[in-house]
């Protein structure tokens, strides 16, 4: 008897009702007792064999695939890595700050400070005499310099703006490369 | 019959692809697949084809595999496999259609050829209609319930109760003459 089927009869009880279920019951279980009595051939151990070893391959095949397609991926993703990342560098080396300036510039302050106004010689010199005159010199005509500007934008000389704006401008540029040569 | 725990875990086994689970499950279901392959065919070749078939395919979907009844899901895929052969085979009459008396003939030795190995059971199985003798013998190898089977064929208990009964009342009746 079918291990599932120990509650047949109650089965058939449902369905057919109860006069007609042992009936058939019995006919079905009668039937089956023929398979029973006549077994079907058992399959040859050659072709369980070729079964086995067909599989064995198979599922080596399998593996040997999904390994493959996880290195394909893994190599894909490593260059996808590799390639945002390089973009994003670029990027960043790149991108204007919000005053206009690079942003490695800004994180360089050095740059700023060491301005054209004194060179950094005078910073770096001992001779304190020397320098106090080269500033004094340096003062003196930065001052001259805002005065004719002031002048300038007041109409004080002429009311020629335009040159004497020009001609401040070649000063400016004399005295900033006598400033540099020293 | 293997107990629920070491089914599951073979099973568990196979779903991991370890070829040894593979073999366990080979060896028990191997012979109760083949003799539903021959009920249906007649034929040990045609089974010999189908049961390996029916292993590899084993193979390729145990990862579909849910949980249930594992003998009812198992020859659900034999039943598939049995009816894709039937297809073949009336695809293959078709183009031989012209050539009818040849193909006749090579039947006919066939059929002399392995009339020898055939027994009574499967002869008067081969007097029942398709459907029933499909069914009595999915009922009888495949150890699966009523309610599975009607499950399985996608009917109601009650037709699938009574076709089986039926068919197995015939099949007697014509073993016994």
């Amino acid at each position: 008897m079918n291990e599932k089927e120990e509650n047949m009869k109650d089965l058939f009880e449902r369905l057919f009702g109860s006069e007609q279920a042992e009936e058939i019951e019995q006919d079905i279980r009668k039937g089956e007792q023929m398979f029973r009595e006549y077994p079907a051939p058992q399959p040859d151990r050659e072709l369980i064999a070729d079964i086995k070893t067909e599989i064995t391959a198979s599922l080596l095949r399998r593996k040997t695939n999904a390994f493959r397609r996880t290195v394909y991926k893994m190599a894909a993703v490593a260059a996808a890595v590799i390639i945002v990342s390089a973009i994003s560098v670029r990027l960043f080396e790149s991108r204007p700050s919000a005053t206009g300036r690079d942003e490695k510039g800004a994180s360089a302050p050095e740059r700023v400070v060491a301005g054209s106004a004194i060179p950094e010689s005078l910073w770096e010199s001992e001779d304190l005499s020397t320098d106090d005159t080269d500033l004094a010199i340096l003062t003196a005509e930065i001052e001259q310099i805002e005065d004719e500007i002031l002048a300038s934008r007041l109409g004080e000389n002429g009311g020629n703006g335009g040159e004497d704006l020009t001609e401040l401008e070649i000063e400016l540029i004399a005295i900033n490369s006598d400033f540099w040569k020293g | 019959m293997p107990r629920n725990d070491d089914l599951a875990r073979i099973i568990a086994g196979c779903k991991e692809g370890d070829a040894e689970s593979f073999s366990e499950l080979i060896d028990i279901y191997a012979g109760r697949c083949y003799g539903y392959f021959y009920r249906l065919t007649g034929r040990r070749e045609v089974s010999d084809d189908l049961l390996g078939e029916l292993f590899v395919k084993l193979v390729e979907k145990i990862g579909t595999f849910k949980g249930g009844s594992f003998e009812s899901w198992l020859f659900r895929m034999a039943s598939n496999i049995f009816h894709d052969y039937l297809r073949g085979k009336q695809r293959q009459r078709k183009l031989f259609e012209a050539k009818k008396e040849q193909l006749e003939l090579k039947l006919a030795e066939a059929n002399e050829s392995e009339a020898g190995a055939i027994d009574k059971l499967q002869m008067q199985l081969g007097k029942l209609d398709a459907d029933t003798r499909e069914l009595i013998v999915l009922r009888f190898y495949s150890q699966a319930s009523f309610k599975e089977i009607a499950e399985m064929r996608s009917e109601p208990i009650g037709t699938t109760l009574s076709k089986v009964h039926r068919g197995l009342k015939k099949l007697k009746e014509l073993m016994e003459r």
